[in-house]
């Protein structure tokens, strides 16, 4: 794999909690690559590291030892605030419950991540009314999200975490609440629009609709990678 | 960035409770309106008893030092010689409305059956009364008239203790100033109230002439100087004090022991009071945002993951803060001018207070300022509180904050 494709990069990455006495190894030496475009699925059973895995990428949880690289940069070095920006100007996320701000529209909720990120009003504008009708929901930009379906606002989740355009993508259990024909939708949204931007996914799954359509299948077990089920294919930038 | 965003987005986020909002509003504002309306009515009073001390005692007094800070040994001993020329000078001021010797002396009064204590004051009627307005209220006969002599008005106690009416013919009797001493038969002409019953018991007034008649003097004990403004009266004092050295000038307030001592207690009560409905409006609107920010826990997780700094949402916390204050406040700022300005449409007395005779009517001064600084006040505060309740939040782990349930 090209490094200079490389999007984010993983070595010997540990990460424990401490619940009490007692010590929960989450991820022992965990190395993963993921490049420009890619689709990674990560699967494994309830307490295997998966979303531990994805706080580290997505650089909302810090690893214990190893090293995090996100774009090539080291980003274990980062303070707080720098690590902030970075999420805000790198890396989108799909939350399993969707995770909209139910005060906001549809559209500000796209919009929102843009705005704090200070680009000007025409820019946003576009880049927002671009992405709702990428995903159908130009005509509920007026909606609050408790007026949606589900499908509708994971739709609404996808579209703010592609706005930005950011190079990586977290997405925990994206299609877990939807059923297999809105799924669907949304899993060729994900891919349509991580080819049109070249965002990388890294999403964590039991879906297996899902995981057949990822690059890559990562098996994690207990805090390591056990098993790569499918055989990688390389994405269209 | 864009600030009115933030304010839209604290302006929908206080309409996710509604009841919560507007009780938090509600109680907010009636912490305002009883803050406002407390202050509105020390105000009040602060000015009712300015400009009756004022007008007493004329807004400045001159007088020879001694006369402020010893005692005489015969009557009018520090006085004032040589007024006429006195009183040109001070005239000439283009500020000064009116300037009024006094006479104060001390001495018996007579029926010819009984004698009693008497304070009086020998005054320039005409001008004198004119300038008292409504602070003296004459509740029998007449006010005494310049021209007139061998008149004096009576305290309402005096004169029934002496069993006087407008007419009665009684005797003065005091030291002169060569210490003899003197007596004068005079008329009384009316009888008078100044509210204080215990002021009205001793209380003569006479003309300046009959005054100095009895004391055997020229001389006259200050003069009050009465300026056109309030305000004007720090500035005036200081022009007399230099172009009339050696006298000293002291200011009504200087002289205005009941003034100072209500405005002390007043300002203590009210003082505490206030601290006390802004303790509780903030404790209010604190409870209030800590339980949006429990409640939005997550979605500060959310906002924190998405790329918001921990300031951008401790602001956006502070703002709704402060929108909850701002609408509480205006209400009850509203609701204050509304009752301020209710009482002047329909009247309400109050029982006289202690020492007093007079009942008053209840009157809420509508100043800008005492508006301006609590309404100014209680929004910073709500919105001081609102931040310090979302900062332990809003610093919480995203990792942790996402998953709180």
């Amino acid at each position: 794999m090209a490094r200079h494709d490389e999007v984010l990069r993983l070595d010997g990455v540990h990460k424990t909690y401490h619940l009490g006495a007692h010590v929960v190894p989450a991820l022992q030496g965990v190395d993963l690559a993921l490049r420009r475009g890619e689709m990674l699925a990560l699967t494994g059973p309830s307490g295997s590291g998966k979303s531990t895995l994805l706080n580290i990428a997505g650089l909302i949880d810090r690893a214990d030892t190893g090293c995090v690289r996100l774009r090539g940069h080291d980003v274990g070095t980062l303070s707080e605030s720098q690590a902030t920006l970075l999420r805000r100007d790198a890396i989108g996320f799909v939350f399993q419950g969707f995770n909209l701000v139910p005060v906001m529209t549809v559209w500000d909720n796209v919009d929102y991540a843009l705005f704090i990120a200070g680009m000007p009003v025409p820019e946003r504008r576009q880049r927002v009314q671009a992405l709702l009708q990428a995903v159908g929901l130009d005509a509920h930009a007026a909606h609050r999200p408790d007026a949606l379906s589900g499908g509708q606002r994971q739709r609404v989740a996808i579209a703010r975490a592609l706005v930005k355009r950011p190079a990586l993508v977290i997405a925990d259990e994206p299609t877990a609440n939807l059923d297999s024909r809105t799924a669907d939708q949304v899993l060729d949204l994900m891919r349509e629009q991580g080819h049109a931007h070249g965002a990388a996914f890294l999403i964590a799954t039991h879906d297996d609709r899902l995981l057949g359509r990822c690059d890559r299948v990562l098996r994690l077990l207990d805090g390591v990678i056990q098993t790569e089920r499918q055989p990688f294919r390389a994405a269209q930038p | 960035m864009n600030t009115l965003a933030w304010l839209r987005f604290a302006a929908a986020n206080t309409l996710r409770n509604r009841r919560r909002s507007a009780v938090t509003v509600g109680i907010a504002a009636l912490g305002t309106a009883a803050i406002l309306l407390a202050g509105g009515f020390a105000l009040y009073t602060y000015q009712s008893l300015a400009e009756a001390a004022a007008r007493s005692s004329g807004h400045l007094i001159v007088a020879r030092p001694a006369q402020f800070n010893q005692d005489e040994d015969v009557p009018l001993q520090h006085g004032l010689d040589d007024v006429a020329a006195l009183r040109s000078r001070l005239l000439a001021d283009g500020q000064v409305r009116q300037v009024l010797p006094r006479v104060d002396f001390s001495g018996l009064v007579s029926n010819g059956d009984k004698s009693t204590v008497m304070v009086a004051a020998g005054i320039d009627p005409d001008a004198e009364f004119a300038i008292k307005g409504p602070f003296l209220k004459v509740s029998a006969g007449r006010v005494l008239v310049s021209g007139q002599r061998l008149q004096v008005m009576l305290g309402e106690g005096l004169a029934r203790s002496l069993k006087a009416t407008p007419g009665s013919g009684l005797t003065l009797l005091a030291s002169t100033t060569e210490g003899a001493l003197n007596a004068l038969d005079v008329t009384v002409s009316g009888i008078f109230s100044t509210g204080v019953p215990d002021l009205d018991r001793r209380l003569v007034y006479t003309d300046v002439h009959t005054a100095q008649q009895l004391l055997v003097t020229q001389r006259v004990s200050s003069l009050g100087v009465f300026l056109d403004r309030m305000d004007a009266t720090p500035a005036a004092q200081a022009r007399v004090a230099k172009a009339e050295a050696p006298l000293q000038v002291q200011t009504w307030v200087d002289q205005a022991v009941f003034y100072r001592s209500v405005k002390d207690l007043y300002n203590r009560i009210f003082g505490a009071l206030g601290l006390i409905i802004a303790v509780i409006v903030v404790v209010v609107v604190t409870n209030a945002m800590a339980m949006a920010v429990i409640e939005r826990t997550r979605e500060i997780g959310t906002l924190r993951a998405l790329g918001t700094l921990p300031g951008q949402l401790v602001r956006s916390f502070a703002l709704e803060g402060v929108l909850l204050g701002g609408a509480g406040t205006a209400l009850g700022a509203a609701l204050a001018l509304a009752v301020s300005a209710a009482l002047l449409v329909f009247p309400v007395q109050m029982p006289p207070p202690p020492g007093r005779s007079d009942s008053y009517p209840l009157q809420i001064a509508i100043d800008g300022s005492l508006y301006g600084i609590t309404v100014l006040s209680m929004v910073l505060l709500a919105g001081i509180a609102s931040a310090s309740v979302a900062r332990r939040t809003v610093a919480t782990p995203v990792v942790d904050a996402l998953a709180h349930t």
